[in-house]
């Protein structure tokens, strides 16, 4: 079940005052970094949280550190040696699962939720709140983009090793939340310049605004009309227009306010980028987000065929995950090894970009690479390798749960409480895992 | 769950888990056996069922379950968690109200606004389980509401703008244009590569940058790359039918030489026809002599095979071949003319291999002269069914009048059922004055009001109002049988019926149940039936190996999907008895796919009956090609998903789902031994043993069609991938069916199973139920599925029967 945060998002959102101001200010103190970090300690950079899911899972004969050297003291497999550079600032973690999922296709489906898809009766599918967004509802209260969703083009299918959904981001209600899917898009998204006047913008709105009262009447008019069970889904529909009036409220509060342009030498990308540039794209608008503060809260469904290909494969993403000896199982170590030379060029930018309070973004972003699924269609020991000093984890080590049986959930709620997020519980969670924070 | 496992639990469980010790707060004393009493408890039985699957239960330190008592305790619970999980998901009868799934989006909207809207940004409702009429698992977003409205405007301001007017128009391509130029460009780079490698390996004093290479290293492999890729462009460049038309090669680097036209704007959807001069070489192999049409869509990033035409003309005498083409409303392709292809590098690895025996590679089978394509002249009118939305306004009209009476009628038929009520009309009548106040012309500023009626619930839901268990309103089942067999709104005929209050009358129903299937439109039921039904999406998830399976090519996967509907289709209409989709003296199939089986004498790519071979192994579901393919994974067979599939798609009896964390068989992993030698390892594990020993002999039975669906003797096994080396085995097919009856060969198989139509049309029944009503089929059903199989079984189960009786049953025409 999806558990409550104890604050209110759609409130506490809507009565943030202090949205409009902080930005400018934060932006001035951007131009002189150092008197500024002097002259306050209110001004500290915000944490952010990062999730990048996989789909099928790894080469599990050469991802994983030998689990008899835990510690500090493990040796980074050879396939994760790229990211030996950053083996004090990274940690690996065997033995998390999720106790519902059951689908050997399913990476990307219940990976952040750990819902049980046979929980409701009458129901052949069913998901709850994912948690990256229940961290969004009170990271994302003060940028334009309460969070992001990124995904590869096409995916959401078994085939891909994603399973459905539209992003890794599933709403409070437990339904797909869609995504951007082109590098193109997600730069224009982010960084397009607004040419059309404040009046005519506010005009826009407005019409929106009268374009939902109008669906709305015709909504009530069917529900004085039918019977229970039908109203319950049509109340998915009332649910959305509530949504799209929450986010037309934060765009009206954000039109004053332009758009800013990356501090990097970001260009707009070309609409041919697939596979691993795609990747590289993907990660380097994400930094460039994250240093013009458009959101805190990111989660990236990564391509699989197209990954492959760009690397020179011939065959699907699911051909691969059915490896044996051979060229499927030399195709699957060849991924996992480009995923980590991407996922090291990510870390290398974070760390090279500098906040305002003189800490870098990646001294407070907390990014988790995995899936839900382990490798193959095996879906315990999910491939988990979390980094960043934004949930305050004593980095450096490999550690393996002594319950094979850990809830993946008991790392979602850690990280939420890491970032400072006063949640309980989330999904099937049964506390947080301490060994994160203490050495 | 037989209470006679609670010996199992109690002999090697109750030390750790009973009421007391409740090790991992487990007790096992107090679980009740009725797994389907609750979730929790099926929740509880399905961990029971998973630790021991896994090996997790009991540890490595206590005693282990024998063997014999492991495998019947498993074989029960699973089967029963199948059962529980059906019990659970029952809906009791209940239809819950349901949004159009995509497909019905689109159809709907298409027969609105005549033109198909690009809805590619909606999510894909067969992505979930089950089919995609079930209500319950329709969900809707707040992006998805949003898409809604994009498309409706987008799809509106094609549909409402008339196209410019225009004479016909007729673009000619010479073939040569594009490829003997470049041909003769890339023969004299690498000559002229060739030359200067020579000339810097004949001295020794001059470096090699002299020679324009980077170093020694590089002249070497541009002198062995230019012998290996020059003698193909020789031999092109000396036939002489390349100097006035284009031979189609595969090359290294480009792929497939493709005839291509200019990229064209779709507006709102337009039709042409391509037009080919072309010839076949005299000793082209079969799959050399088909043309491919395809379609890049720059637009919105796809590209797809549209069909194939086989060429009979010799270079003497080429033929004209005729592909007629549609152009997909608001979206920017381009089409092209080439040979058959293959997923991903598959061409050029064949290429690669072919040129193992042959210095020019893959050998060409066919010539193209030239290529045009025309486009009928346009009017500049709106299309029939726009110009219905947009009626001509009547003289004395206001412009307020008529815009309030577009909307109104556009509101009315998009609704379906039920007149839109005033306030709304009135609130859509408002949008279009703020449009017009804001300078839109009045033929721009509707667009925005019927938009708005496209996102709004009474469109996008099948509203069925008031309460339940009562009679649907003639209207209603009017709707929901459109629905049901064109997965799209009725037509006028049907509504005028419904309108006179006689649909409801069972004859009439009956007439007009038929008169649906008979209609072309009934082809959006058998494709978006059969393939949920069969689980057809399994056959694009495999890519075949283009080298060990040259002939089976993207034309082939296509064609063979498309013969399971062309044979459910033939069904359909020709009131053959049901056990024909089992065992058949026919089979259902055009030139392409008879060339793929080795039938003589089919010219022509319509799909049709043809007689077969007394000694042909095909006939039946069984032995086609896409159900075999779907059975393998795109290298080996997989007589597990062989078996599985037979199970579960023709004898009704579903194998549990695959367990996600079995240990994986490794023991036999890298070793080169015929397929059913490796699944013997299934029967060492009694987790594993269960419920392979049910499926796995199936897929013995169909070990004498390869991965691909051809029949062979022996079995290749691939000993090294490079070179190709294989190691043949003798294959043994003879096995039995769960139900004990043995079989010596796979037409002892096909018998036996065909043998089984009465549990095949119980399967049958039940699908077509869920996908009719909307809803998973669950145990409240079974007396539905039990009238519908009476009635069908005196008539020998024929299929449209299977139809009829779930639209004349109470449930269909209930809410």
């Amino acid at each position: 079940m999806a558990e409550k945060p104890s604050i209110n998002s759609r409130r506490t959102f809507l009565g943030s005052s202090s949205a409009l101001i902080a930005l400018p200010f934060l932006e001035s103190l951007r131009v002189r970094p150092i008197a500024a970090a002097e002259e306050t300690n209110s001004v500290v950079a915000p944490k952010r949280m990062v999730f990048l899911g996989m789909g099928f899972g790894v080469t599990e004969e050469v991802w994983y550190p030998n689990q008899a050297m835990v510690g500090t003291d493990y040796q980074m497999p050879d396939v994760l040696k790229p990211l030996s550079k950053h083996k004090s600032d990274l940690t690996i973690i065997q033995n998390l699962y999720h106790q519902y999922s059951s689908d050997g296709h399913f990476g990307s489906t219940f990976w952040l939720t750990g819902a049980n898809r046979y929980a409701v009766p009458g129901q052949s599918f069913h998901n709850t709140i994912s948690v990256d967004q229940v961290a969004a509802a009170q990271l994302g209260t003060e940028t334009r983009f309460t969070s992001v969703q990124i995904s590869g083009s096409n995916l959401g299918n078994a085939s891909d090793g994603h399973g459905p959904g539209l992003s890794l981001a599933w709403n409070r209600q437990g339904k797909p939340i869609s995504a951007w899917q082109t590098p193109v898009a997600v730069y224009h998204r982010l960084f397009s310049t607004e040419t059309t006047p404040l009046a005519e913008r506010q005009q826009r709105l407005a019409e929106q605004r009268s374009v939902l009262d109008t669906v709305l009447s015709d909504a009530n008019s069917v529900k004085r009309r039918i019977n229970k069970t039908d109203s319950d889904k049509l109340d998915e529909y009332f649910q959305s227009v509530r949504e799209i009036e929450i986010r037309l409220a934060k765009e009206e509060k954000w039109l004053g306010v332009a758009k800013k342009k990356p501090h990097s030498e970001l260009r707009e990308p070309a609409e041919t980028l697939e596979g691993v540039e795609e990747i590289r794209m993907m990660y380097d608008l994400m930094v460039a987000a994250m240093q013009v503060d458009a959101s805190r809260v990111f989660t990236y469904r990564m391509p699989g065929d197209t990954m492959l290909a760009s690397l020179g494969a011939n065959m699907s993403v699911h051909t691969m995950s059915h490896y044996a000896e051979g060229d499927r199982h030399a195709v699957s170590e060849l991924r996992d090894r480009y995923h980590a030379i991407l996922l090291a060029e990510f870390i290398d930018k974070l760390k090279a970009s500098k906040e305002p309070d003189g800490t870098t973004l990646f001294d407070k972003s907390i990014i988790t690479f995995g899936s839900n699924i382990r490798t193959k269609h095996s879906l315990t020991n999910c491939p988990t390798l979390i980094a960043g000093g934004g949930a305050g984890i004593q980095h450096g080590r490999h550690l393996v749960m002594s319950d094979p049986k850990t809830p993946l959930c008991n790392l979602w709620l850690s990280l939420l409480n890491g970032v400072g997020i006063n949640a309980s519980a989330h999904g099937d969670s049964t506390g947080i895992i301490e060994e994160l924070f203490t050495v | 769950m037989p209470s006679k496992h609670a010996a199992v639990f109690r002999k090697y469980c109750f030390d750790c888990h009973n009421a007391e010790t409740q090790e991992g707060k487990i007790n096992l004393e107090a679980i009740s056996f009725n797994i389907a009493e609750d979730i929790p408890t099926a929740e509880r039985w399905a961990k029971i069922l998973n630790a021991i699957n896994s090996g997790e239960m009991p540890p490595e330190d206590n005693k282990p379950i024998s063997d014999a008592e492991k495998t019947a305790f498993l074989s029960d619970l699973s089967t029963r968690m199948v059962t529980a999980r059906k019990i659970l998901s029952d809906t009791g009868g209940v239809i819950t109200m349901r949004r159009l799934n995509r497909r019905e989006y689109q159809n709907t909207i298409e027969a609105l606004l005549g033109i198909r809207p690009d809805s590619s940004s909606l999510p894909d409702d067969q992505a979930s389980s089950g089919f995609d009429t079930s209500g319950a698992s329709l969900f809707l977003s707040s992006d998805q509401l949003e898409q809604y409205l994009a498309v409706a405007r987008r799809t509106l301001e094609l549909a409402l703008k008339p196209q410019a007017a225009s004479q016909e128009r007729i673009v000619h391509v010479e073939a040569e244009d594009d490829t003997t130029p470049l041909y003769i460009e890339k023969l004299a780079e690498r000559q002229d590569a060739l030359n200067r490698a020579l000339a810097f390996q004949a001295q020794s004093e001059k470096p090699a940058t002299a020679f324009g290479f980077i170093d020694a290293g590089q002249a070497e492999k541009q002198r062995k790359g230019a012998l290996q890729y020059m003698p193909q462009f020789v031999d092109y460049l000396q036939r002489p039918e390349t100097k006035h038309g284009a031979t189609l090669i595969t090359t290294i680097k480009g792929g497939l030489t493709k005839v291509s036209f200019r990229a064209i704007d779709g507006e709102s959807g337009k039709e042409a026809v391509i037009r080919v001069r072309a010839a076949v070489y005299p000793d082209a192999a079969p799959r050399f002599r088909y043309l491919e049409f395809s379609m890049r869509s720059w637009s919105n990033s796809y590209t797809r095979e549209l069909g194939w035409r086989k060429v009979n003309g010799t270079i003497e005498n080429p033929e004209i071949i005729e592909f007629p083409v549609s152009i997909p409303a608001g979206e920017r392709v381009q089409f092209y003319v080439h040979g058959r292809s293959h997923q991903g590098r598959g061409d050029k690895n064949l290429w690669a291999l072919d040129r193992e025996t042959n210095p020019i590679g893959t050998p060409p089978g066919l010539w193209v002269d030239w290529a045009e394509m025309t486009q009928p002249a346009h009017d500049g009118q709106l299309s029939e069914v726009a110009a219905q939305v947009l009626f001509t306004r009547p003289t004395d009209w206001s412009e307020e009048r008529y815009a309030r009476e577009v909307i109104a009628r556009f509101a009315t038929r998009a609704f379906r059922t039920e007149a839109p009520p005033d306030e709304y009309l009135e609130k859509l009548f408002n949008r279009y004055l703020v449009k017009r106040a804001a300078g839109q012309s009045q033929s721009d500023a509707i667009i925005e009001p019927l938009a708005i009626v496209l996102s709004s619930p009474s469109f996008l839901y099948m509203v069925e109002p008031s309460g339940s268990n009562e009679s649907l309103t003639e209207l209603e089942l009017a709707v929901r049988l459109s629905y049901f067999l064109w997965s799209g709104p009725p037509d006028d005929e049907l509504i005028a019926v419904a309108e006179a209050g006689q649909l409801s009358n069972p004859e009439v129903l009956k007439q007009q149940t038929s008169r649906l299937l008979s209609s072309a439109r009934a082809d959006e039921f058998v494709r978006g039936f059969v393939h949920q039904w069969l689980g057809l999406d399994r056959l694009g998830m495999f890519q075949f190996d283009a080298r060990l399976y040259p002939t089976f090519d993207n034309a082939v996967r296509e064609s063979a999907r498309e013969e399971v509907y062309q044979l459910f289709h033939s069904m359909l209409t020709g009131r053959q008895p049901l056990r024909t989709l089992l065992k058949s003296d026919f089979v259902v199939v055009n030139d392409l796919l008879a060339d793929y089986y080795n039938f003589d004498g089919v010219e022509g790519h319509e799909f049709r009956e043809v007689q077969l071979p007394t000694d042909s192994p095909r006939g039946g579901l069984l032995s086609t090609v896409a159900v075999l393919a779907m059975g393998s994974d795109g290298i080996r067979t997989s007589p597990v998903e062989r078996g599985a599939w037979v199970l579960r798609h023709l004898l009704n009896d579903p194998p549990p789902p695959a367990p996600p964390n079995v240990p994986q068989l490794s023991r036999l992993a890298g070793e080169v031994l015929p397929a059913r030698k490796l699944q013997q390892a299934h029967q060492e594990q009694p987790q594993c043993a269960q419920c392979h020993r049910k499926i796995d002999p199936i897929g013995y039975g169909l070990e004498n069609f390869d991965a691909a669906g051809k029949w062979r003797t022996m079995e290749s096994v691939l000993t090294e991938k490079r070179k190709q080396q294989t190691q043949d085995f003798p294959i043994d097919p003879s096995s039995k069916l769960p139900n004990g009856r043995s079989f010596s060969d796979y037409s002892g198989l096909r018998d036996a199973v065909a043998d089984q139509v009465d549990q095949f049309a119980r399967g049958l029944a039940e699908a077509i139920i869920d996908y009719g009503l909307g809803r998973p089929y669950g145990f409240t059903d079974d007396e539905l599925a039990n009238q519908i199989l009476e009635q069908a079984k005196s008539s020998d189960y024929q299929l449209s029967l299977f139809i009829h009786g779930l639209v004349q049953s109470e449930q269909f025409r209930r809410k």
